[in-house]
């Protein structure tokens, strides 16, 4: 068994140095670009997702949001449920917000967005709006009659849906807002945000004194955002704020990307369906190099055999080599992935409508891809190699 | 079993190969050619024997049954008792590793290993220590002459020097029998007359069992005894100027 395998590398390591350096330099290329494709595609999709995660936690719901009980308009006693959830070791940051639907106008343009009201310093601590202010600036605690807008809101600054905008609206002027229980307000735009994500951009800010003063109640919410140390463990959190006692609604931050869960399933789909297609060319591309080693090699073969080399080390041997173009070309692969394209696109990441997304690999799927790839080469060198050795001694020598 | 083959046969002119109504017919779709029509004869050990007969005479074709590179359509070849085409497949291929050496017409050497990894390849396959196969294999290409050429690649070498390798590549295993075939058809005279003599001299000096194809009447002077086929069976032929020591074939 150890004779068999020592010869068949023998061999094999033999035809590799010895054998044409151009054949084997431009497969090892091939092999690394199906690679790279493969790795690349399904961390191009990870990464689009992952940012759509990113946005959905950091400029919208935290990792976690409590809403109010069932039938109820909003949560009461907000105070001291702070206080509960603040109890909570790895909560970092809480934030209570009124949310509430509005008509916008400003000029003859008008339009209807929805309006949050924060603790501009709790907000702080949860979500990352205030580090994306592309004009003005973010709102202060005291402020009472100014508002902070998202950029599809003004329009004038390039935002996804300009023609639905309130066509030009600069810092220091009012808009007028006319809130869904029928109080009406003017407010001077103090600031406009963008943190490259539509949803996000979609919605305008004011003080959470403004708010309550329009509501003409205090210590309610809507909703309460809450950030954790780590994403990931949200339902550990929320087991331990249920156990606190506290009644409300409390989502995870999941819950809220599911609107985003169908684009990554057709992007996994995708990603899988391309990775399909590379592992089928990785393997007609070994399976052909070998085919036609094994023809040109058709009379050596014949040799081999009536010299007494057994059928499993000429198979063997022509598997190692297409192991060692696969390993060879996978390490190539990563190489480029880890050390070229990865630090490329955190440099320049690439700008979609959900925000800036970089690679995202996961070493699992890299894990996936590169056994594939090699089972992929040990069947594409097996069948040709095989087929090889079935014909006749004499046939494989003389030829018919 | 093959291991059980693979001990001592036995002395000087003892019978080595008994070969008994072999015959071999190839199928071309409906119409059936006999190239081997109950070939039986003797191959005593030690013996230098040349297969000769015109072209279509079944020469090869007897070579390869008896080098079990081909399955004869009936008959029987014994080695010690044993009919050796009952054995598996398997069992022929160690049995061709340990027991044979071949030298073939176009030197059947691979491009990529240089002459000692060619000739110690068998030696590998066999399972012996590196050590013993480095040197076995670098004394038998000094035997065929080739000490000096043990880095080399086949391409660099000229033909006559690439079949001593494959000669040398025959004998590392130290087989019973040596068959060769046509083993001077590509070879100028000179080259030729080397190789048969190499042939000669590993007959008489280390007692080597050759057994040769060859069409070239002069070659019968290098031999011991020509076994003379004609349509596929073997003929006894008188007179053969030259012949020496040459022993009539059909027993």
């Amino acid at each position: 068994m150890l004779t068999d395998l020592n010869l068949s590398l023998f061999l094999a390591y033999k035809s590799i140095t010895k054998g044409n350096k151009g054949t084997l330099v431009l497969t090892i290329f091939i092999m690394s670009l199906i690679f790279v494709n493969l790795v690349f595609t399904a961390s191009i999709f990870l990464g689009l997702g992952n940012t759509v995660n990113n946005q959905v936690i950091n400029t919208l719901y935290g990792n976690i949001a409590v809403e109010p009980k069932k039938d109820e308009k909003y949560i009461s006693d907000v105070h001291s449920l702070e206080q509960k959830i603040n109890s909570v070791p790895g909560v970092t940051g809480i934030s209570s917000q009124y949310v509430i639907g509005a008509a916008f106008s400003y000029k003859d343009k008008s339009g209807a967005w929805a309006i949050r009201s924060i603790n501009p310093d709790d907000e702080k601590t949860v979500t990352i709006i205030h580090n994306f202010m592309i004009d003005g600036e973010y709102l202060s605690k005291l402020d009472t009659d100014e508002i902070i807008l998202g950029k599809e809101i003004p329009g004038g600054y390039g935002g996804d849906l300009e023609h639905l905008s309130l066509g030009g609206v600069k810092i220091g002027e009012s808009v007028d807002v006319l809130f869904n229980n029928g109080v009406k307000r003017s407010y001077r735009v103090k600031g406009v945000f963008d943190v490259n994500f539509q949803q996000s951009n979609n919605l305008a800010y004011i003080s959470q004194n403004e708010m309550e003063s329009v509501l003409g109640f205090n210590d309610k919410a809507s909703l309460i955002l809450i950030k954790t140390g780590e994403t990931g463990n949200e339902e550990i959190y929320i087991k331990k704020f249920l156990e606190l006692g506290i009644k409300e609604e409390i989502k995870p931050w999941t819950v809220y990307a599911a609107m985003v869960k169908n684009i990554t399933k057709s992007f996994d789909m995708i990603a899988l369906l391309i990775a399909v297609i590379g592992l089928f060319v990785a393997s007609v591309t070994i399976f052909i190099i070998i085919y036609v080693n094994t023809i040109s090699k058709r009379r050596q073969i014949g040799i081999l055999r009536a010299i007494g080399i057994k059928e499993n080390i000429i198979i063997q041997s022509y598997i190692f080599q297409a192991m060692f173009y696969a390993i060879s070309g996978t390490i190539i692969g990563l190489f480029i992935m880890f050390f070229i394209l990865e630090p490329w696109f955190i440099e320049h990441p690439l700008k979609f409508p959900v925000g800036y997304v970089s690679l995202l690999i996961v070493p699992e799927k890299v894990s996936i891809n590169t056994i594939s790839l090699i089972a992929a080469a040990l069947a594409a060198g097996l069948i040709p190699s095989w087929m090889a050795v079935r014909e006749t001694i004499l046939e494989a020598i003389w030829g018919d | 079993m093959v291991d059980d083959l693979t001990s001592n046969i036995g002395n000087k002119n003892e019978i080595l190969l008994g070969i008994r109504n072999l015959t071999r017919i190839y199928t071309m779709g409906k119409v059936r050619v006999p190239a081997l029509n109950n070939v039986t004869f003797n191959i005593k050990r030690g013996e230098f024997a040349a297969i000769m007969g015109k072209s279509g005479s079944g020469k090869s074709t007897l070579l390869h049954q008896l080098g079990l590179l081909d399955i004869p359509t009936s008959g029987e070849i014994n080695i010690g008792g044993i009919d050796i085409l009952k054995l598996s497949e398997s069992q022929k291929a160690k049995f061709r590793l340990e027991r044979f050496g071949y030298v073939f017409q176009e030197y059947a050497l691979l491009p990529e290993l240089t002459a000692l990894e060619n000739v110690f390849l068998p030696a590998m396959a066999r399972g012996r220590k590196k050590e013993d196969y480095l040197k076995t294999g670098t004394k038998a290409l000094e035997q065929v002459g080739l000490g000096a050429r043990l880095h080399h690649r086949p391409r660099e070498m000229s033909g006559g020097e690439q079949q001593r390798v494959a000669i040398a590549r025959a004998l590392i295993n130290d087989p019973d029998i040596l068959f060769a075939d046509e083993p001077t058809a590509n070879l100028d005279s000179s080259s030729t007359r080397q190789i048969l003599e190499l042939f000669q001299k590993l007959n008489r000096e280390l007692g080597l069992t050759v057994l040769m194809v060859t069409h070239e009447p002069e070659d019968r002077k290098y031999v011991s005894r020509v076994i003379w086929l004609k349509d596929g069976e073997l003929v006894e032929k008188e007179g053969i100027p030259g012949a020496g020591n040459l022993q009539i074939a059909k027993d």
